[in-house]
Parts: C-alpha cells; sequence; structure tokens
C-alpha cells in the first residue's frame, strides 16, 4: 500500500520504476472504457483498472488485478516487448506517447512481492489433467486448471520456467523475478522432472483426464554448410543456457559471428559481448529494415558495439578443430517477397569474402524439439496442428505456445495455455 | 461478451465492508449521490449489480411540480491538464414525479432487497413534502433525503435562495417531513454555502431528523470567455451560477463535515468531492458514516467502485480495522483551533539525491517564501537553515517531492 511519502528510487535496473515516477505515468492514463490496451493485451489485464488502482494507492489491489490475469507478471514485466502489444494500442500515444504499461505493471507486482498472492479456486472437479512441458504456455494452462478445480500434474525436464528460465539472459531478465512467479505457481500444481519419450506420453495420456501439450520449440535449425561440426560452432539455445548457467566452461575467443538477424541472435551477440568477446559480428542475409527485432534488443546490442553485417550470408565456416574464420557471400534484395512479405535475398555472384572469427553461434530459427511425439498431425512447418480450441488430431491432447505456432512470445504463449486451459475444461465436463 | 463484461467481476479479494446505519445494513460505505446516474432504473440496476452499496434516487417532487431544464447543464473547472478537476451543473430536480420514483423505489426494493434505496425529495408547501413522504415510504424507500439545497434555488416563496439558508426555515420544514415519516429515517442535505454550517446543523438536529447530508454542491461561476464575455455554461448569450462539485470542493466537505460532527451528534451521510477510497475514508475520518459518489461516476463510470471496495479493504487490512465504522471521526480529536496548535521550530530539508534540478523550490521560496533557498552550479538547491521559517511551501512545489519538513531541537 502506498502512503504519503515514498521509498527511495530503485536503481538496480534502468526499467523499474520507483513509486513516485509510477504516479507520475499513472496520471498519464487517460482511464479509457473498453480500453484498447486491454484487448491489445494477450492475456487481457485490465489496465486502465490496475493504473487507476496505483494513482489511488491501492497498490495492493494493483497487484492482485495484474497477478490474477498474467501468472507470469514479474517475467512479462521485463521482457514483454513493449512495441508490439498494449502500448501501441494505447489511446495515449495518439497524443503524445504511450503509457508505460509494463513498467507499471511490474512496479505494482514487485512492490507487493512480500505480500502472498490468494486467488480463489473453483470446488475440485474430481479430474486429473496433464500439462506437458513447464514454459510460459505450460504454466498458464497448469494456473488456469488448477483456478477450475482441476487436479495438475506438470511434466517438465528440470525446474519449470521454460525458455525465459533455459535461455533468456539474466541482464534482460533477473532471475530473481522469474522465480518468483514460478514460485507462486507452484503451489497449484504437482511438478514431476523428467525428459520425456513416446511411451511415457502414452501412459500420461492414458492416466489423465486431458493433457496439455506445450514442449515449446528447442531444436536449432542448421546451416546445412561445411565446417558446422567444428569444436567453436555453437547452436544458440545450448550457447544461452551454457551462458546463463556455467560461463566460464564456454570458449568463445575474441571474434565472434553470430548468425541470424532475429531478437534471438541479438541475445546471443549481446552476451558473447558480456562475456568478453572482444569483437563480435551479426551476420544477416537481408537488410536492416528486415530484421524482426525489438528496437530495446537491437538497442541493447548496438549499446555493446555489436557490428552488424547486413546483406550477407555465410558459405562455408573454415578452420581446423576450432574456427579460424567464416567465408561470406554479398547479397541483394531481390523484387519477389516471402509469406511474411519481406523481400527475398539472392546472392550477388562473385562478392565472396572472408570474415576472420574464433567462433560462430547459429541462430537461424527453430524447430520443434519432440520428434518422438509423433501420434499428432503437424503443420507443413512442423509444428503441432491445432484448431480454434487447441485441440490436436488427438481427442483429449490439446497444444499451445511455441511448439503450435512456432517462434512466438512469454506473454503470447501464456495466452494461449489459458485459453487451452478453458477449452479444456469444456471438454472434459462435457465428457461427464 | 465484450471485454467489459470480462474484466468485470475480478477485483480481488475483498473483506466483508458491511455495517449498520440508522437501523439499516449497508454492504460497503459507497452510495450514488442523487444525480444524473440515479435518475434512470437501469443505470442504477447496473450499479449495484457492479457492487454500489446504495442509491440515493434523483430529487422528485409532487406531480404538477414544473421542472423546466435548460440545456446545456454541464461545464468544467480544468486545472493544469486536469479535466473535470471541479464539474459545474445547472440542472434541476429530477423531471420524474413521484409517481414514477415510487414504483422504481418498489422495484429495486424487489430485485435488490440487500441495497440500500433512498429517496429525495423536495417541495415547497408543508402538505407536498409530507405527501411525498408518506409515499415513498410506503413505496418501501430505506431513507428519505430532503434536499434544501439545490442551488438553482427551491420551488416556494423565496425563488434564488436555498432553504438550508435559512436556519429558521430549515428546522420548521425538517420537523414537517420527520412528522411524516412513521417508519424510516429522514436526512437532510444542506449547503455549505451558509454564514455558519453549525448553526444550521444544530436547527437540524433541534428538528427530529435523524441525519444530516453534506455537503452539496457549492455556487459557482464557472468562467467568463474573454472574446465574448459570456460565462459558462452559454445558452444562446446567457448564463447563471453552476453548482460546483467533483474535486475541487473536497476541502470544503471536509471542514463541513468536520464543523458539524464536533458540535452535533446525529449522523452525518459525506457527499460533495470524494473521488477515491482514500478520500471516502477522510470523510469518515471527520465524522462521515457513509460517502456518496457524483462527479466521480458521471466521469468514469460505476467501475470504480472496485477500487473503493479494493482500496478501502487493503487500507483496513493494513490498518487493522474490523469494520469501516472504526475510520469514523478518527481524525477529529486532531482538529483544534489556531492558539491551541503546537509551536515547534521545523525546517525545510532537500533530498539531493532524488532532485531533478528544477528549481521551483527556489523561485517559490525566493518571491513566495522567505528567500531561504540558494541555488547552486550543480541545480541541486541548498536550504539556508538560518533563513529558511519552516513556513512550508516549497514541499508543495516541488514535482519529485523530495522536500521535507524536520523539526530543530
Ligand atoms: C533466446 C530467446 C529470447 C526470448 N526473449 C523473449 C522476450 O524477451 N520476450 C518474449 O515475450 N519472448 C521471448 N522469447 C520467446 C519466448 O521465450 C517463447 O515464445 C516462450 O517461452 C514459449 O513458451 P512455451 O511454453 O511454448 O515453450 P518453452 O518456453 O520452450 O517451454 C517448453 C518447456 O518444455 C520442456 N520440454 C521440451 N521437451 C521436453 C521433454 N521431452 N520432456 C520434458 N520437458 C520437455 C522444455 O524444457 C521447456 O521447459 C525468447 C525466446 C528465446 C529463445
Ligand atoms: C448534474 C448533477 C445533478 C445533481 N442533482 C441533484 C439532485 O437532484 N438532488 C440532490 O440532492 N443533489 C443533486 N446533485 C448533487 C450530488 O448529489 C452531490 O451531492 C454533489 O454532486 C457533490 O458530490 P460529488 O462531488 O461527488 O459530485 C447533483 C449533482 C450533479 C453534478
Ligand atoms: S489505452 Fe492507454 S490511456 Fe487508455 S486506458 Fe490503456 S493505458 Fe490508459
Ligand atoms: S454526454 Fe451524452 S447526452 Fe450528454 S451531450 Fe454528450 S452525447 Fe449527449
Ligand atoms: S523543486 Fe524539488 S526537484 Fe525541483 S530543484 Fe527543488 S528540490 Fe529539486
Amino acid at each position: 500500500m502506498l502512503r504519503e511519502g515514498r521509498t527511495p528510487p530503485d536503481k538496480t535496473a534502468p526499467d523499474v520504476f520507483d513509486s513516485r515516477r509510477s504516479l507520475v505515468e499513472a496520471e498519464r492514463c487517460l482511464y479509457c472504457f473498453d480500453a484498447p490496451c486491454t484487448s491489445a493485451c494477450p492475456v487481457h489485464i485490465d489496465i486502465p483498472g490496475f493504473i487507476a488502482m496505483i494513482r489511488s494507492g491501492n497498490v495492493r489491489g494493483a497487484a492482485w488485478l495484474v497477478r490474477s490475469a498474467n501468472a507470469l507478471a514479474d517475467t512479462c514485466g521485463r521482457v514483454c516487448p513493449s512495441e508490439v502489444y498494449c502500448q501501441p494500442a494505447c489511446a495515449r500515444a495518439k497524443q503524445d506517447a504511450p503509457v508505460r504499461i509494463r513498467e507499471l505493471h511490474l512496479f505494482a507486482t514487485r512492490s507487493e512481492r512480500r505480500r502472498e498472492f490468494h486467488v480463489e479456486t473453483a470446488s475440485r472437479t474430481g479430474k486429473n489433467v496433464a500439462v506437458v512441458g513447464g514454459g510460459p504456455a505450460g504454466l498458464g494452462c497448469a494456473f488456469e486448471l488448477a483456478k477450475l478445480g482441476h487436479t495438475v500434474d506438470l511434466y517438465n525436464d528440470g525446474p519449470p520456467g521454460g525458455v525465459p528460465l533455459k535461455s533468456i539472459p539474466p541482464f534482460r531478465l533477473p532471475e530473481e523475478d522469474l522465480l518468483h512467479d514460478t514460485g507462486i505457481l507452484g503451489r497449484f500444481f504437482t511438478a514431476h522432472d523428467g525428459t520425456l519419450d513416446g511411451l511415457e506420453f502414452s501412459s500420461i495420456a492414458g492416466s489423465h483426464d486431458a493433457v496439455f501439450v506445450a514442449l515449446g520449440l528447442g531444436r536449432d535449425r542448421p546451416l546445412g554448410i561445411p565446417g558446422e561440426d567444428l569444436e567453436s560452432v555453437f547452436p544458440v539455445l545450448p550457447f544461452l543456457e551454457t551462458a546463463k548457467k556455467r560461463p566460464h566452461t564456454l570458449r568463445i575467443g575474441s571474434r565472434v559471428i553470430v548468425v541470424g538477424g532475429g531478437n534471438v541472435s541479438l541475445d546471443a551477440a549481446a552476451t558473447a559481448r558480456r562475456l568478453g568477446a572482444a569483437e563480435v559480428t551479426l551476420l544477416y542475409r537481408r537488410g536492416e529494415r528486415q530484421m524482426l527485432v525489438w528496437s530495446a534488443e537491437l538497442g541493447e546490442a548496438r549499446r555493446l558495439g555489436v557490428e552488424f553485417r547486413f546483406l550477407a550470408v555465410p558459405l562455408e565456416i573454415l578452420g581446423t578443430g576450432r574456427v579460424e574464420g567464416v567465408r561470406c557471400r554479398s547479397m541483394r534484395l531481390s523484387a519477389d517477397s516471402d509469406d511474411s512479405g519481406r523481400p527475398v535475398p539472392a546472392e550477388v555472384p562473385g562478392s565472396d569474402f572472408l570474415l576472420p572469427a574464433d567462433s560462430v553461434i547459429v541462430a537461424i530459427g527453430q524447430d520443434v524439439r519432440a520428434g518422438w511425439l509423433t501420434g499428432l498431425t503437424r503443420t507443413k512447418k512442423g509444428y503441432i496442428r491445432v484448431d480454434g480450441q487447441f485441440q490436436t488430431s488427438m481427442p483429449g491432447v490439446f497444444a499451445g505456445g511455441d511448439s503450435a505456432s512456432g517462434e512466438g512470445t512469454v506473454v503470447r504463449s501464456l495466452a494461449d495455455g489459458k485459453e487451452a486451459a478453458h477449452a479444456m475444461h469444456g471438454y472434459i465436463m462435457r465428457r461427464g | 461478451m465484450t471485454s467489459e463484461q470480462h474484466r468485470g467481476s475480478e477485483t480481488g479479494p475483498v473483506r466483508d465492508l458491511s455495517y449498520g446505519l440508522l437501523g439499516i445494513q449497508l454492504e460497503n460505505p459507497f452510495i450514488l449521490a442523487a444525480g444524473p446516474s440515479t435518475d434512470d432504473i437501469d443505470m442504477v440496476r447496473r450499479a449495484f449489480s457492479m457492487g454500489w452499496a446504495g442509491a440515493v434516487l434523483k430529487t422528485t417532487s409532487v406531480e404538477g411540480t414544473s421542472v423546466d431544464l435548460a440545456y446545456p447543464m454541464m461545464s468544467a473547472f480544468n486545472h493544469d491538464g486536469k479535466l473535470l478537476f471541479g464539474m459545474g451543473n445547472i440542472d434541476l430536480i429530477s423531471a420524474h414525479h413521484v409517481d414514477r420514483v415510487e414504483s422504481t423505489v418498489r422495484t429495486l426494493k424487489k430485485e435488490f432487497p440487500g441495497k440500500f434505496v433512498a429517496a429525495s425529495i423536495m417541495a415547497g408547501k408543508k402538505e407536498d413534502w409530507q405527501s411525498l413522504v408518506e409515499r415513498l415510504e410506503n413505496a418501501g424507500a430505506d431513507l428519505i433525503e430532503c434536499s434544501f439545497s439545490c442551488p438553482q434555488g427551491n420551488i416556494g416563496e423565496d425563488p434564488g435562495k436555498m432553504l438550508a439558508q435559512s436556519v429558521a426555515a430549515t428546522e420548521l420544514t425538517a420537523r414537517w417531513v420527520k412528522e411524516a415519516a412513521r417508519r424510516i429515517p429522514v436526512s437532510i442535505k444542506i449547503t455549505p454555502h451558509v454564514t455558519d454550517i453549525v448553526d444550521v446543523a444544530r436547527a437540524v438536529q433541534k428538528s427530529g431528523a435523524d441525519a444530516l447530508t453534506a455537503s452539496n454542491s457549492v455556487q459557482a461561476l464557472m468562467g467568463v470567455d474573454v472574446y465574448t464575455f459570456v460565462p459558462n455554461p452559454p445558452l444562446g448569450g446567457r448564463s447563471t451560477y453552476s453548482g460546483l462539485t467533483g474535486p475541487a470542493i473536497k476541502p470544503l466537505t471536509l471542514r463541513t463535515i468536520a464543523e458539524i460532527a464536533r458540535n452535533v451528534s446525529i449522523p452525518i451521510l459525506g457527499t460533495g468531492g470524494a473521488s477515491s477510497w482514500r478520500d471516502a475514508v477522510e470523510f469518515m475520518s471527520v465524522g462521515a458514516r457513509c460517502v456518496q459518489f457524483c462527479t466521480l461516476v458521471m466521469h468514469h463510470g460505476f467501475r470504480v467502485i472496485d477500487d473503493l471496495r479494493s482500496g478501502l479493504s487493503n487500507y483496513m487490512d493494513d490498518m487493522g480495522f474490523s469494520s469501516p465504522l472504526d475510520i469514523v471521526g478518527k481524525a477529529l480529536p486532531h482538529i483544534a483551533v489556531h492558539d491551541q496548535l503546537p509551536r515547534r521550530r521545523v525546517r525545510s530539508v532537500i533530498d539531493e539525491s532524488r532532485c531533478i534540478g528544477c528549481e521551483v523550490c527556489y523561485v517559490a521560496c525566493r518571491d513566495g517564501g522567505h528567500g531561504a533557498i540558494d541555488r547552486r552550479e550543480s541545480r541541486i538547491p541548498v536550504v539556508d537553515p538560518e533563513r529558511c521559517v519552516g513556513c512550508g511551501l516549497c514541499p508543495h512545489v516541488c514535482p519529485e517531492a523530495c522536500i521535507a519538513l524536520e523539526g530543530v531541537d
């Protein structure tokens, strides 16, 4: 609860507003009716409601509104892309600049960190539901199912948390924020640790009233060029995971090339700089305008001095044992465009050049890792096919998050989990 | 499903806020004041279903009373970019006469037996006041509120003057009303616009009326168009005085309620400028037993009840209060007359780590205080403890709230 007088500013991270800053920002909110920000937020936080509560000094009420809609409240307060959902929709953006919604909700939930979070759960249904995969989608689903009165078993390899726990770099997501969220969620399900295979999956499916599959992606797409098996070529996911858990075991040398033009490659580049690499070059086959990245991440990579080589692809990684360099070729943008509406790059003959390097990080996209998951129909791209109700081709088996729709976001995956939980609830209760 | 519906139901854990007032059980202290929001049964239904504890229906009159509305009736007092810091209206009582309000009361009490439904009345003659009371009591109203304070004047002998501006008329009329009310309590709604509010409150208490509603809008001229010289709101080249409501009048109301509570013992229903749960707590701390809201709802809708309930509930948890009544009167022992105030030396101190260097405090003290703040190269001003008398101006101009007053001795 906010009283007159205020706490000193939190200087630990630039994104954390103190109560004064929050009040000033909260006063910018217009308190819109049927607010566009709420519609644009995948989990539909009552944004004008919680901001009005910050304004009135009811920070506890604000935190409750946020967390009851967004079970990964502190995590999203850190990593939700501010230019994708609520903020660009904000009516205030048409006047001057959007309300800093993400910072306000992080302020609310962090301020109430020491207080227990209570939420009402429906009376027990006597049904058992399995959630396979403990990332944002799985966690969102498990929480919602528990609130609906079901008993939930959650299966994950290692502690729940998914990509945010394993791969999102700690300089963007302090671990305490994620662990605070998962700590609260842990009360709502029984966690089972272990790597599943097809056999175990069948037995889980057989012993539960419904199953939610949210295994994420997890398999790095290879470049498919010579030299990719050299010692210091790293697929990005294991690279980021090791950088989080055992950074001192990574030997990346002083010149690092990151291949790929997405947020994940920016994370890799920024991480490589932080690990001490003197020169980090990001290689991308299209131009800067075609990068699908968030400006905050791009800005951070630039701030860290990451070099960008646009319109270039690697042809061959050179070296014996370890990487010594990468042979590249220049590209140009052709007149054709692909499904994403971006121009297709074409090679420029005779434009090859050599970049010296000690290591290469490959970040050109990910696929679903679960090869053992054979019974479910896949899409052309290999994602699990679901209908509008998150139902897969197997009755009683639902899926969502990245494994059903490809590279997404934390909050979108969480929303999938929540929405799927309601679809599953309908399915289970109809079957009686 | 609209998004309003899917988010409306969840307001977080709210503790039991119910308590008894004048023999009536209230779900919480938050009541809709007589006004546009209570002039239509569907609006009140929506408010009740969203969590409002009760409503005072817009003031009604006997059949045949002419209610000649003039439009537009609303105007705004905006200050420093804050819309509706104060709101003005030249509304009159309801265009619905008592026959319609009787049926509204009946329907609402049937549909919402647990809600507090009060009827507000205004009349001229004794028999009209009394027949309004009897009819609305029979319809099932929980309380009768009498508007002695419509800023557009009264039906009756003294047009342009409010009934509650005359102590004698107040006492006489309140007595008529009280006589007619056989089972239910009566509250007299008064205006702060008098020389001595205590005289009026005492007259109400003497009449035997059960409670006071304090206090109505404040008569005001809302502004003047400096190019046409027509004041607001403009109606074809003319205008009139408005009733000012909303945040701008909150301090006036607080003083009015405090003054009444210090001098009479009958319960006070608070109204006039409350716009948050915190304001409601302040109203109750100076003696109000419940708080009515009008402008806030007209501005932001019935949805504000979510924060009112949740905010009060969380506040009560923090304070260890078990009933809203625990708040009533808590501030009164702290109110004294000026010469009883302790004399201690204080001076202003700037928290340099938070100062943003705007130097607003410097200029305020130089030109409106005691020239006690010095500028520095760093733009972080410093207070000279010798020249600072501790007037307390600078803390209120600092946009970062980084100036505090500290005691010296
Ligand atoms: C480096 C990186 C940075 C990102 N940054 C952001 C960001 O800043 N903001 C944002 O919104 N999004 C970001 N994303 C995207 C976001 O993290 C994902 O969209 C989201 O985590 C997907 O959630 P999910 O639950 O579908 O899958 P995941 O988070 O991948 O979770 C799947 C879980 O299933 C488990 N699992 C998989 N196979 C098995 C098995 N066989 N047995 C048991 N368990 C198994 C995994 O270990 C994992 O815990 C980022 C992604 C990456 C890779
Ligand atoms: C447009 C308007 C109409 C009102 N009509 C009535 C009325 O009919 N009877 C009455 O007693 N008070 C009436 N009021 C006064 C309110 O009940 C309330 O006491 C006043 O607005 C102060 O409270 P607030 O600051 O919460 O608005 C009216 C106020 C407004 C703004
Ligand atoms: S759209 Fe912007 S201004 Fe409107 S309620 Fe949402 S945050 Fe506030
Ligand atoms: S508030 Fe509604 S009724 Fe009043 S002038 Fe505007 S549109 Fe018309
Ligand atoms: S008003 Fe406050 S922020 Fe501005 S200079 Fe003075 S102390 Fe600093």
